[in-house]
C-alpha cells in the first residue's frame, strides 16, 4: 500500500496544501516551524485516528477554522485506488469518507491507511514511564491485527467501570457491591488474560528483531533485551484480582493488572533507563521502532507507509547512514530542517514554507541530484 | 452568557438535554421548529404530551404500555416460561421483528454501569427475580447488548439467577461487538437468538 498525494485544509497551520508522494524515498524540508512535522502528523492520523505527538484533537484543526480535512489517495499492491477524507469538527463530531461514502464509525478507517512513524519524541520509550512502552506495544499489536484496537478499547472501559465502582465503595464492600465487583473482574480477568498473552508473544517474537535492528545501527554486538514479565500472569488475572481485592478496596482503585504494565528494557544486562547513555537510549528507541516495522511488514506481508519525522539529524552521520540501509523496502516519507546525509536519496523533493508546499524534480522521474546542496541555505 | 432571548434559549436548552442532540443540534432543531407553521408544533407539543400522560410501563415485564399490561404479556398465546432479558423496550422491536421468539419479556431499564452510576438496584433486576416463581419461568434468555455493560450485566444475572434452577441462555456472537441489539439486523439476531448457549451450570 502506498499513499500517492495528500490534501490538507486548515490543518495545523495549513489553510490549504497538496503533497505529492513517490512510492520510493519523499524527502519534506524546509526550515523549523514551517508545518514538516505537521504533514507527517497528518498522514499519521489517518493510520491511528490520532496524533503521533499526542496532542488533542481541537490543537489539530488551524486556529479560526471550524474543521480541518485531511485528504489522502491511496493505491493497494493489487492497484486498487481509494480516496480518504477524514474531516476533524471542532465540534467532536468527525466523520471519515472512503471513495466518498460515509464510513458507519470513523474507527473504521483503521487498517485502510497503514503507517510507521519514527520522531524523536521515540526517546521517552525508553526514558520515560510504562505508559510510553504500553502504548507502543498495543499500537504494534493494532497494527498486527484490528481485533486489538476493540480489545484495548474494552479494556481501558472495563478499568474505567471497575475503578469507578472501587470509588463508590469508599473503602468497604457491602454483599450486593461484592457480586457486581465480581462481575467486573471475571470480565476484566478474561479480557485482560488474553490481551496479556497478545503482548507477551508480541514480546518474544519483537525481541530477536529489536536486538538484531540494535547491532545493524549500533555497528556492535550488544545484547539487547525486552522484558514483559508482570507478577499477575502467574497468578492469572483473576486470581491476581482476588488477591488484591482488599488492597482495591482500600485504596479505591485498580492496583492490579494489564493496565500497570511495563516492558523492561535491557542493555548489557542492565536496565536502559537508568543505565544507558543518551546515545543508546536513542539507539534503542529507534530500534523498536525499526523492530516494529520489520515485524508488521513481514507478518501482515505489505509494508506501512514509513515516516522519519526529524529522525536523522538526531542522529550520527554513522547511524543515520545504518538506518536507512536497514529500511525495508517500502514507501518512505523523510522530513529534515538540515542537509540529509548522502546515503539518503530521495526520489522527490517537497519543500514547505510557511504551510505551503512546493514539488522540486517530482514528475521528471527519479530525483538525482544532491540533496543536501538544494537544502543548504535553509539553515 | 444566553445569546438568544429567553424563550428561545429555553427551547435550546431543554432539546439539548434529549439524549444524542449536541449543542448544536439542539440550535438547528430549535430554529426550524420556530420556522415550520403555528399548527405542525401544536402537534408534535401535542404528540408529547399524550405520549407522556397516556404511555406507562408495563406491571409485569417494564415495557412499553397503555394499559396495565403491554400487548405481549396481554396475549395469551404467549409462552409463559420462557422470558427475555433486554436492556429497553425498544429492543423488543428488534426481537419482535424477527419472529423467532414466542415467549414473554423482562425489560432492565438499562445496563449496569459504574459510570453512569448505574448497579443492579437501578435496574428492574429484583423485580426479574419475582416474577420467576409466580409465572413458572423455566428459561431465561439474557438478550443484553453485545458490548461491555450489556456482557457484564448478563454475567450478574447469570450469577444470581443460579439458585433459582431455571435453564439461562444467552443469545450466541453473531451480533456485530459492540453494537447495539436496536441496530442489529434482523437475520443475525434470529440466528443469535437460534444459536444461543447455556450459562446454568
Ligand atoms: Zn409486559
Amino acid at each position: 500500500m502506498i499513499v500517492t498525494r495528500i490534501e490538507l485544509v486548515d490543518y495545523r497551520n495549513y489553510v490549504t496544501a497538496a503533497f505529492d508522494l513517490t512510492p520510493g524515498i519523499t524527502a519534506v524540508v524546509g526550515r523549523n516551524g514551517q508545518g514538516k512535522t505537521n504533514f507527517a502528523e497528518a498522514l499519521g492520523y489517518l493510520s491511528t485516528l490520532d496524533s503521533f505527538r499526542g496532542a488533542p484533537a481541537e490543537a489539530l484543526i488551524r486556529a479560526g477554522a471550524d474543521a480541518a480535512v485531511i485528504r489522502a489517495t491511496v493505491r493497494h499492491d493489487d492497484g486498487r485506488e481509494l480516496s480518504i477524507e477524514a474531516e476533524l469538527s471542532r465540534s467532536g463530531r468527525n466523520r471519515v469518507l472512503v471513495n466518498r461514502q460515509k464510513l458507519p464509525r470513523t474507527r473504521d478507517l483503521l487498517g485502510v491507511v497503514r503507517v510507521s512513524v519514527f520522531s524523536p519524541d521515540d526517546l521517552a520509550l525508553v526514558k520515560e514511564g510504562p505508559s510510553e512502552r504500553r502504548r507502543f506495544l498495543d499500537d504494534t499489536l493494532v497494527a498486527l491485527a484490528l481485533k486489538y484496537d476493540a480489545m484495548r478499547l474494552e479494556l481501558d472501559r472495563v478499568v474505567k467501570q471497575r475503578n469507578t465502582l472501587l470509588k463508590q465503595a469508599a473503602g468497604r464492600l457491602d454483599e450486593a457491591s461484592e457480586t457486581t465487583l465480581d462481575v467486573w473482574d471475571a470480565k476484566y480477568a478474561e479480557l485482560g488474560d488474553r490481551f496479556g498473552q497478545a503482548r507477551a508473544v508480541l514480546i518474544a517474537r519483537l525481541g530477536p528483531i529489536v536486538q538484531e535492528a540494535y547491532e545493524h545501527l549500533a555497528g556492535v554486538v550488544t545484547p539487547v533485551e525486552l522484558r514483559y514479565e508482570p507478577v499477575w500472569r502467574t497468578l492469572g488475572l483473576a486470581a491476581a484480582l482476588a488477591a488484591a481485592r482488599h488492597d482495591d478496596v482500600r485504596r479505591g482503585v485498580s492496583t492490579v493488572g494489564p493496565h500497570r504494565d511495563d516492558v523492561e528494557l535491557v542493555i548489557n544486562g542492565m536496565p536502559a533507563r537508568t543505565h544507558a547513555s543518551q546515545g543508546e537510549q536513542r539507539t534503542l528507541a529507534l530500534s523498536l521502532r525499526l523492530g516494529a516495522h520489520r515485524f508488521v511488514t513481514e507478518h501482515t506481508g505489505s509494508a506501512p507507509v514509513l515516516i522519519l519525522d526529524d529522525v536523522l539529524s538526531e542522529l550520527d552521520d554513522g547511524r543515520a547512514t545504518a538506518l536507512l540501509h536497514h529500511l525495508p523496502p517500502g514507501q518512505v516519507v523523510l522530513t529534515s530542517a538540515s542537509a540529509l546525509p548522502p546515503a539518503a536519496r530521495p526520489d522527490a523533493v517537497v519543500r514547505i514554507e510557511a504551510g505551503a508546499s512546493a514539488a522540486e524534480g517530482s514528475g521528471t522521474g527519479p530525483w538525482q541530484g544532491p540533496v543536501g546542496d538544494t537544502v543548504t541555505g535553509d539553515g | 452568557m444566553a445569546a438568544y432571548t429567553t424563550p428561545v434559549q429555553v427551547l435550546i436548552d431543554e432539546l439539548g438535554r434529549l439524549p444524542g442532540i449536541g449543542p448544536k443540534s439542539a440550535q438547528r432543531i430549535a430554529f426550524h421548529l420556530l420556522k415550520v407553521p403555528a399548527d405542525d408544533v401544536a402537534r408534535l407539543a401535542h404528540a408529547l404530551t399524550e405520549a407522556k400522560a397516556k404511555v406507562r410501563f408495563c406491571a409485569r415485564c417494564w415495557n412499553i404500555a397503555d394499559d396495565e399490561l403491554c400487548p405481549i404479556c396481554a396475549d395469551e398465546r404467549r409462552d409463559p416460561t420462557t422470558v427475555c432479558v433486554v436492556e429497553e423496550a425498544r429492543d423488543i422491536v428488534a426481537i419482535e421483528r424477527t419472529g423467532e421468539f414466542r415467549g414473554r419479556y423482562h425489560v432492565l431499564l438499562g445496563a449496569m454501569s459504574p459510570l453512569e452510576g448505574i448497579g443492579p438496584e437501578q435496574l428492574k433486576v429484583k423485580e426479574l427475580f419475582a416474577r420467576i416463581e409466580p409465572e413458572g419461568i423455566t428459561e431465561v434468555i439474557l438478550c443484553t447488548n453485545p458490548n461491555t455493560e450489556g456482557e457484564v450485566t448478563a454475567m450478574y444475572l447469570a450469577r444470581m439467577l443460579q439458585p433459582f434452577g431455571v435453564r439461562i441462555t444467552r443469545i450466541a456472537s453473531g451480533l456485530p461487538v459492540g453494537g447495539d441489539l436496536e441496530y442489529a439486523d434482523e437475520l443475525t439476531l434470529g440466528r443469535a437468538l437460534e444459536g444461543r448457549r447455556d450459562l446454568s451450570a
